[in-house]
């Protein structure tokens, strides 16, 4: 968050707005403190429901959508890093992320459509995800399932995530929604193995990213 | 540091058990609302007053149709029901009929509705952003127009 709001900062323009989803469960109690902590002045909206990842079919995070000032998607559902990021050191130390995603979009911003990070429209309905009416179902079952949790009716809101997650096993987003709100977390020995397992099958964890470093 | 960010056993489930609505009514969420209905009709499916349908989804009623902005789907006699001599729209017929997926809990009285299809065709077709609602941490509601006329990076992220 604190270099997304660094680029935000330096692209400077009052034609330009990001929109920055949290997709929590945790709500504001989690997301909260991490946008405050970034001093963010973009548009911060904390999304328990998945909603903006509903409407674009992402199926993990970060994930985004560029949109013109049409109302065009120009480039969609990449792994939308801020730049690379190293946690742990020595033989743990992991990589993940990338540079190159945040000057492609100042070069979006400066140049508009003359960018050559500017997909057609053929291309971009291209990676949209399609999804199946199960996929479909599974967010309208994960919504049911949180608002039973926010009602305290803790067993029929562990039925629906878990129905969420049988009708969309693809979705990254459950998956690791579902660890965050466990002892182990998401980034424990479950998700290294579901991960594991989902490479195995050919899946991508992120749509390869287009852009030329 | 990184791990700890990572895992929040405490907030799988803090809240005290309570009435999802007051009793009687049904609660629908739909487009990322959640409405509560102080009347339902009886039967198979979610009947629901003609008038709350704006509110629910953003479709109106019309002479023409069943319509959201340039979109009218006619009216199928299916649709609107007589119980007890009122007038009720059958929700998850209509649903049916636009492709629109629901999972229910009809013990709890609760339907939860999945994206419209047809609300998002032009995004499948031509790359046209789809309509959403958000709130943001000021209160205040962003929709996809309220962005038009700029550029937009439309990003999720999460704590995990």
């Amino acid at each position: 968050m604190p270099v997304w709001q660094r680029i935000y900062e330096e692209i400077n323009d009052p034609n330009f707005v990001i929109l920055c989803a949290a997709e929590d469960v945790g709500g504001e109690a989690v997301a909260g403190p991490i946008f405050d902590a970034a001093n963010a002045t973009y548009i911060q909206v904390v999304d328990p429901d998945h909603i903006i990842s509903s409407a674009f079919n992402f199926v993990n995070v970060p994930s985004a959508a560029w949109v013109d000032e049409e109302g065009r998607i120009v480039r969609i559902d990449e792994g939308t890093y801020s730049q690379q990021h190293e946690i742990g050191d020595g033989d743990h130390k992991i990589s993940f992320g990338t540079d190159v995603y945040s000057p492609a979009l100042k070069d979006w911003i400066a140049k508009g459509p003359e960018s050559v990070h500017v997909q057609s429209a053929e291309t971009v309905t291209g990676n949209i995800r399609q999804h199946t009416p199960e996929q479909l179902s599974a967010d309208a079952a994960f919504r049911l399932g949180n608002l039973f949790r926010e009602h305290g009716h803790s067993e029929k809101a562990e039925h629906y995530w878990q129905k969420a997650r049988e009708l969309n096993p693809d979705s990254v987003n459950f998956i690791r929604q579902n660890l965050t709100l466990t002892e182990e977390g998401s980034a424990g020995e479950s998700f290294l193995k579901l991960m594991g397992e989902y490479i195995n099958q050919g899946k991508a964890y992120y749509r390869p990213l287009d852009i030329e470093s | 540091m990184a791990d700890a960010m990572m895992a929040y056993p405490d907030l799988r489930h803090p809240f005290e058990e309570k009435p999802l609505h007051p009793e009687g009514s049904a609660t629908v969420l739909c487009q990322g609302r959640n409405i509560t209905l102080s009347q339902v009709g009886e039967g198979d499916g979610l009947l629901i007053r003609p008038e709350h349908l704006p509110e629910i989804n953003g479709f109106t009623l019309k002479p023409e149709g069943v319509c959201y902005a340039e979109l009218c789907i006619p009216i199928d006699k299916s649709l609107l029901v007589e119980r007890g001599g009122e007038q009720w729209f059958d929700l998850t017929a209509f649903a049916d009929l636009l492709g629109q997926t629901y999972v229910a809990d009809t013990a709890s009285r609760v339907w939860s509705f999945s994206e419209i299809p047809a609300r998002r065709e032009r995004m499948m077709v031509d790359a046209m952003a789809p309509d959403f609602e958000v709130t943001d941490r000021e209160g205040q509601v962003v929709c996809m127009a309220d962005l038009k006329g700029k550029k937009a990076l439309i990003v999720t992220w999460s704590s995990w």
